[in-house]
């Protein structure tokens, strides 16, 4: 059996994950490549058009693996991975989705539901409706299920030692990490870039930003480094959170740089049409001025012109460099 | 009791929401602000925690109302079940120094008030299709919504319900056969589907055309649904959600699901057409207009789905619903083989 893992949505934070989950199991992968304006094109004919771009994006790769030959598309209906937060809409029913808009995907999905509590999915409980969906045994996949968790703790570990997903992955591929070597600059910043995994990491969606950064001699945090336990600490004070897992951790992560002295402003990188980043943008925007922080919003979407983005980030970066290194 | 939303209302709606925020946001954003100039002191809605974004409303809402100057009071009532010492919480420092009794007593009036309005403007829909003179039926309704107005016990809503039924069987309406008369199901986001200025009075507009509508939202179920401590009574809904479960596997938090059901329900009860209603970006919507064009082609029911915004312009709904109207008439025509529907 030959399945299709799709490099989008939540590929970016799963995909060590989901790698041992199907080694362990004998099954081989296929990823899609990466996003292309055809992958894009083909996204936007499938979907309606109101969607937001992240999920035309996935309808795109998902395009791009039925072409293949592969047996299955694997899109987990991720559920909920934490309590009491659940997924945006779009994801509980993205399988839905796709089965109804991308033709020749019925029959060809693979779509467990994913309910768990913690995030590492080490302790998932269905196995046996998916061991019945690969035709392997249940005991199979729970023991898959083991090696891939702590597989992923292995990458979330990188993380928090300060890596970004992107280098995360290549030290977990043993893979040479390009050595980043910072600009000569005196005057440097350190600027947070909140935003899911992937609109940063698509490098077609979000236009390699923190690489763009880090040429204008910054360093660049992301949500993904801090430690989760602080997070939702620094959440505990307030009555109500969101209701989306990655959201919340996106607030709490906001407000965790924004107290921090270190970091010299932030950016905000959401996607066209995305329902949860509405609120959590003006949310930003509030905590931005209670703590009297720059703050900038950048809103990605299909197109491929890289001169806003560009000039944009050099205009704020400018600004912060101003601001911390007054010249007189 | 705030006014109805009028173009106003969506002016400051807009000036005041983040751009993304879905519409019914956006028209609680102006309601609000129209009501704490009119001199509100606080303000009641409701919560809840499934992943629509209307659990976190009141969140955002105060703070933006905050950041305008206005420190009012919100009283955010939660889900009974998942949240039961939140829900008496809200409602203890709602009822202030009256008795519970008192409370469970407005608790119940309000619902029969709100289930007599319904049961109404349920028969309205029906009727408006075939009046002699346009616009009796929207008259009659205000006179109706006037008369409930005045109700303060429940003795005076049983009374205000006969009277209104007087009122509606005076109105002048032409005859029709039954059997010819094209009927339409409404389903969708449910303050869009039942505020009639946020969705362009689209009710009115099919009425003029001629359509009976069948609407599914109305606040009493809803109501209902989230009140009913009976565990062996089942509504409607309950009796229909299994339809949806093929085209969608759960519940996201909205009524897509429930919305599914009704499509499918619809067509089993020989309606001609559904019309789905959402807001803009609104997303749990989004997943069922992704599924839509499946239902329709495996019912082989026409169903049109059109989001709703601030924009005003009523020609590209007009435009869009005579176009589905011929279609669905095509339909039934073929159908049923009524002979005289081809003349009209």
């Amino acid at each position: 059996m030959k399945v299709g893992l799709p490099r989008a949505l939540l590929f970016y934070y799963y995909d060590p994950l989901w790698q041992a989950f199907f080694h362990a199991l004998d099954i081989e992968t296929v990823t899609s490549g990466a996003t292309t304006p055809h992958i894009v094109d083909n996204g936007v004919r499938n979907s309606v058009a109101e969607i937001c771009v992240p999920i035309k994006i996935f309808c795109g790769h998902v395009v791009e693996l039925l072409a293949t030959d592969v047996d299955a598309v694997f899109i987990p209906r991720m559920i909920t991975v934490e309590e009491r937060k659940r997924f945006c809409p779009k994801f509980l029913g993205l399988p839905d989705m796709m089965r109804y808009t991308v033709p020749g995907l019925e029959g060809r999905l693979l779509d467990p539901d994913i309910q768990c509590r913690q995030e590492s999915l080490a302790d998932a409980q269905d196995y046996e409706s998916l061991a019945k969906m690969l035709g392997k045994s249940g005991r199979e996949v729970k023991r898959a299920f083991a090696v891939a968790s702590e597989q992923w703790e292995v990458f979330r570990r990188y993380h928090r030692s300060g890596m970004n997903i992107d280098e995360a992955m290549a030290a977990l591929n043993k893979k040479e990490n390009p050595v980043y070597e910072p600009p000569k600059n005196e005057k440097r910043l350190t600027i947070a870039v909140l935003g899911y995994v992937y609109n940063i990491y698509d490098s077609f969606v979000g236009m390699d930003i923190i690489k763009k950064l880090r040429l204008m001699g910054a360093d660049v945090v992301t949500f993904e480094m801090l430690d989760d336990g602080s997070v939702a600490e620094k959440l505990q004070r307030y009555s109500k959170t969101t209701p989306w897992t990655f959201t919340n951790k996106l607030l709490g992560a906001g407000y965790d740089f924004f107290e921090d002295p270190k970091i010299d402003g932030m950016i905000h990188v959401t996607a066209f049409g995305c329902g949860p980043d509405s609120m959590l943008g003006r949310l930003l925007e509030f905590i931005a001025v209670d703590h009297g922080k720059p703050f900038m919003t950048i809103r990605v979407d299909e197109h491929t012109g890289e001169a806003h983005l560009s000039t944009r980030v050099e205009a704020f970066t400018d600004m912060l460099r101003r601001k911390k290194f007054p010249v007189r | 009791m705030p006014q109805k939303p009028t173009q106003g209302t969506f002016d400051l709606a807009t000036k005041y929401s983040p751009e993304f925020l879905c519409f019914p946001f956006k028209c609680l954003m102006g309601t609000y602000i129209e009501a704490l100039e009119a001199g509100a002191e606080a303000i009641v809605t409701t919560g809840g925690d499934d992943n629509c974004r209307a659990g976190f409303y009141a969140e955002v809402h105060r703070r933006i109302l905050a950041s305008l100057g206005y420190n009012v009071q919100f009283f955010v009532i939660e889900s009974l079940f998942k949240h039961p010492r939140d829900f008496i919480g809200s409602i203890r420092d709602l009822k202030g120094k009256y008795s519970w009794w008192h409370a469970l007593g407005t608790i119940h009036f309000c619902y029969d008030l709100i289930a007599a309005m319904d049961r109404i403007q349920e028969r309205i829909r029906i009727l408006r299709a075939h009046e002699k003179n346009k616009g009796d039926f929207t008259r009659a309704w205000r006179d109706i919504e006037e008369l409930f107005d005045t109700c303060y016990d429940r003795q005076d809503v049983r009374e205000t319900e006969k009277k209104a039924w007087k009122i509606l069987h005076s109105v002048p309406v032409e005859l029709w056969d039954p059997k010819q008369a094209m009927r339409i199901g409404i389903v969708g986001e449910i303050y869009v589907t039942m505020e009639g200025h946020a969705n362009q009075e689209i009710e009115e507009t099919l009425a003029a055309m001629g359509v009976e509508v069948v609407n599914s939202q109305y606040v009493s179920h809803w109501l209902k649904q989230r009140l009913q401590i009976l565990p062996w009574r089942k509504s409607h809904m309950e009796k229909i959600i299994a339809k949806a479960k093929p085209y969608l596997k759960l519940d996201l938090g909205g009524h897509e699901q429930e919305n599914i059901a009704h499509m499918i329900d619809y067509w089993e009860k020989g309606l001609d057409g559904v019309i789905h209603l959402m807001p803009f970006a609104c997303m749990p919507e989004l997943v069922t207009q992704s599924i839509i064009p499946r239902i329709s082609k495996d019912l082989g029911m026409p169903i049109v789905s059109l989001a709703l915004d601030e924009q005003r312009g009523t020609a590209n709904i007009q435009t869009r619903l005579e176009a589905f109207l011929d279609l669905a008439m095509g339909k039934k025509i073929r159908r049923a083989g009524v002979p005289g529907l081809a003349a009209r």
